[in-house]
């Protein structure tokens, strides 16, 4: 049970933006794919949520293909997948409370079996999230502009939390914070995904942050996956594309450890 | 209460940048022709099928109003050309050809401005050395002036145009007969006062449009907002100045 | 030819919007709530521009019906243009600049900022969520301000007629039925129900479809008021010849009883 990609072709016009990509996420792990800019790696994930269907091949959650899943089917996989956007994407007209508690009101859940939860099941699933995200009760009835861009997105990721997601994906993480920010955003997805024991997808072109956090690393390149493999694996990977990402983040980061080693014998 | 001192500052706001504008007016350098040509193209033609099109359709319905009036009332249509032709040159001509206009032109300067606002191009042009107002305000002032013109003529025609053809198709008159009501009911002031009008109303357009440009403040949302009331209130402004000048001009017409 | 293709995009998604509504259960919270909205926040425009309209048209049918002679004809002439025409046109075009480019800003930003994948990601029907009740509102709200607007109107036009035309309210009230009757304002109340749909769909769909960044917003936005003013300016010219095509039906059968 895993996310799956199978021969997948996706067009825009013209332009082919992937090219017979096939790849498996392992199962509690985190799958960094990074790339240049605009080399299609977001939409890897809008496929994965069936936000885009692909021209051809098949995308496999938990075996079913999404490009046949409609409205129900479909609205389940997107509640196994929780997304966490580049922008912070909370809803300006609700408070904080509000925006967290989205995905566990009855409107989010289509399908007759789920049960509903009762006001205070969700205050406390709420709250839960929140302490994952290492924020405090006190901000809930604030609004997302009360509060900094920082604060905006970890409160988007814990409403992504909110549902239980199975995946984790996320898009362009890191993107425009500071140094500071981004470490903090790193290692929340780094403990979350050990945690929760959730498999986290993050599409990025930090190679830094890669190589800090990632089990898996893949690199796309003109449509197609250029390098794959453990961080190890990539750090003795002999394509020029791969070369070049490591040569600049090791000129910036030169005595940075590779955190993911330290960590890992995890059980 | 909050809000009226909101429309006060605005409406200051506006003053000033009108007065900023017309103090730039004997300054040879502010007439940049190249730019200015460049908006009559981009605002006129831009404009010019949507207010054709509008206008030939108001003129119809327009002329079918009249005439349904004129046998409600006095069960003798003979009065339709000079009815009609009295009302297009004295508003419909000029007040839909305007509204039609805050929405293309007054709309696109709003999102244009407020978008380099919020981009902080006006920010990098200051620190250039160059007056925003005068690169940006004043070309768009004078070619919104300036197009107007042309704009209030080609409404004028083609409400008239589509009137005649309705007179003569529908309810049988010739377009003879229409010209000569029409040489009986307007005349040269006539057309003058519409283009005054339609002056007024033009240079009123950019000036609201780039005030809230300019105030336009926090991304995506203030762009969008700051569009949405400028156009509501070019509109309004139109309309209250529209009752201001027809009353003023019927004193002496 | 854009014009054409966008009218197409809008008929799919206001198609759409509809069969969303009728197929799910019904909450009608959101959908009073934006009425609620929608109505306090273009009332003050509608007062405003209906008082002033009102007062034009006076202005300019005194002059005309002054050279006939036919000023007692002014108050019945006058309602009836409005109720018939500018009414409902004027309104909409105000509710197309207020609420029609408020719609397109706001779901436009949804969108660039990803708001709207991020609440369909979570589950949520996004055209359920956001448009239906939007879309309703605007529709159910255009009425509501049409008959705020026509009294309005009315009311300025008679204070404008005795002001500078010296025509008392009497003279005024007593030639209006000479034009109007009830299904004039049905006429009113029907028109002014498709433009509010017109400014409903093409604010809604070009909000929902709006891409990159600030930019986009405001492209949204004036895309919105121009399209709106442009298909309700045709859309005038159709229904005119409808309703007119109708009344005639409406009205033949009473009208051979009556004058015979």
């Amino acid at each position: 049970m895993s996310i799956c990609f199978q021969k997948v072709t996706q067009t825009f016009g013209s332009k082919i933006v992937l090219k017979e990509v096939s790849f498996e996420v392992p199962k509690g792990k985190i799958l960094f794919i990074l790339g240049k800019s605009g080399v299609g790696k977001s939409v890897t994930l809008k496929l994965i949520v069936g936000m885009l269907k692909a021209s051809s091949g098949q995308v496999l959650v938990d075996g079913q293909d999404v490009m046949q899943l409609q409205d129900e089917g479909l609205a389940q996989v997107r509640r196994k997948c929780g997304m966490v956007f580049q922008y912070p994407a909370l809803l300006d007209s609700l408070t904080l409370y509000e925006n967290l508690s989205f995905g566990l009101r009855p409107f989010c859940t289509p399908n007759p079996g789920t049960i509903l939860m009762s006001e205070a099941e969700i205050r406390k699933t709420v709250l839960e999230k929140l302490s994952l995200v290492h924020l405090g009760p006190e901000i809930l009835e604030l609004f997302p502009h009360q509060i900094s861009y920082g604060m905006q997105k970890r409160i988007s990721l814990a409403r992504t939390l909110a549902p239980e997601p199975h995946y984790l994906l996320f898009d362009e993480p890191t993107t425009g914070l500071d140094p500071i920010t981004t470490q903090a955003v790193n290692d929340l997805i780094f403990d979350l995904s050990r945690k929760l024991k959730v498999t986290s997808i993050v599409v990025s072109h930090d190679m830094a942050c890669a190589l800090q956090i990632a089990d898996q690393i893949l690199v796309l390149d003109e449509a197609q996956i250029i390098a794959q493999g453990t961080v190890d694996e990539i750090k003795q990977s002999s394509v020029p594309l791969v070369q070049e990402f490591l040569k600049e983040t090791l000129a910036l980061f030169p005595l940075e450890e590779n955190r993911s080693s330290t960590h890992d014998p995890s059980p | 209460m909050n809000q009226v001192f909101e429309s006060l500052k605005t409406g200051q706001e506006a003053l000033c940048l009108l007065f900023q504008v017309l103090r730039r007016i004997p300054d040879r350098k502010s007439w940049r022709w190249s730019d200015i040509f460049h908006f009559i193209v981009q605002m006129g033609m831009e404009s010019l099928p949507i207010i054709a099109l509008s206008t030939a359709f108001a003129g119809i319905v327009l002329t079918h109003q009249v005439a349904w009036h004129m046998n409600q009332a006095l069960h003798d249509i003979s009065m339709v050309p000079g009815f009609t032709g009295q009302f297009i040159l004295r508003e419909l001509g000029i007040a839909i050809p305007a509204l039609l206009f805050v929405s293309k032109s007054g709309a696109a300067i709003t999102a244009e401005v407020g978008t380099m606002k919020v981009t902080e191009q006006i920010d990098a042009l200051r620190l250039l050395g160059i007056d925003p107002i005068h690169y940006l305000v004043f070309p768009r002032f004078i070619a919104s002036i300036l197009s107007s013109v042309s704009l209030t003529l080609v409404a004028i025609f083609m409400t008239l145009a589509c009137s005649i053809g309705v007179s003569v198709f529908r309810y049988h008159f010739s377009w003879i007969e229409f010209l000569n009501a029409l040489r009986h009911f307007v005349g040269p002031l006539d057309l003058l006062c519409a283009m005054v009008k339609g002056m007024v109303f033009s240079s009123v357009i950019p000036i609201i449009s780039c005030t809230y440009g300019f105030r336009c403040q926090g991304g995506a949302e203030g762009v969008g907002n700051a569009t949405t009331q400028s156009v509501v209130t070019s509109s309004l402004v139109i309309i209250g100045l529209d009752f201001l000048l027809t009353s003023f001009f019927l004193q002496w017409l | 030819m854009t014009l054409l293709h966008e009218l197409g995009a809008i008929w799919l998604f206001s198609l759409q919007v509809f069969r969303t509504f009728l197929t799910t259960k019904g909450n009608f919270q959101p959908i009073l709530a934006q009425i609620a909205s929608i109505s306090l926040r273009t009332l003050p425009t509608v007062i405003f521009s209906g008082i002033f309209v009102g007062g034009i048209l006076v202005l300019q049918l005194n002059l005309i019906l002054s050279k006939y002679d036919a000023q007692s004809l002014l108050g019945g002439l006058n309602t009836s243009t409005i109720i018939r025409q500018v009414g409902p046109l004027i309104i909409s075009f105000l509710l197309a600049g207020k609420i029609g480019a408020f719609t397109a800003a706001e779901l436009g930003t949804m969108r660039v900022t990803e708001q709207i994948d991020a609440i369909e990601c979570l589950g949520t029907h996004p055209i359920q969520y956001l448009i239906v009740p939007r879309f309703l509102g605007i529709m159910v709200s255009s009425l509501f301000l049409l008959l705020i607007g026509l009294t309005f109107s009315i009311v300025g036009a008679m204070g404008i007629a005795k002001q500078s035309c010296g025509i008392n309210f009497l003279q005024f009230m007593g030639s209006i039925p000479k034009f109007t009757d009830f299904w004039t304002l049905t006429q009113a109340i029907i028109q002014s129900l498709i433009y509010g749909t017109i400014v409903a769909a093409v604010s809604c769909h070009q909000g929902f479809t709006a891409k990159g960044g600030a930019r986009g917003v405001g492209q949204a936005v004036t895309r919105a008021a121009v399209y709106t003013n442009f298909y309700i300016v045709l859309a005038n010219w159709i229904t005119n010849h409808f309703l007119n095509f109708f009344e005639q039906i409406v009205k033949s059968g009473y009208l051979y009883e009556s004058s015979f």
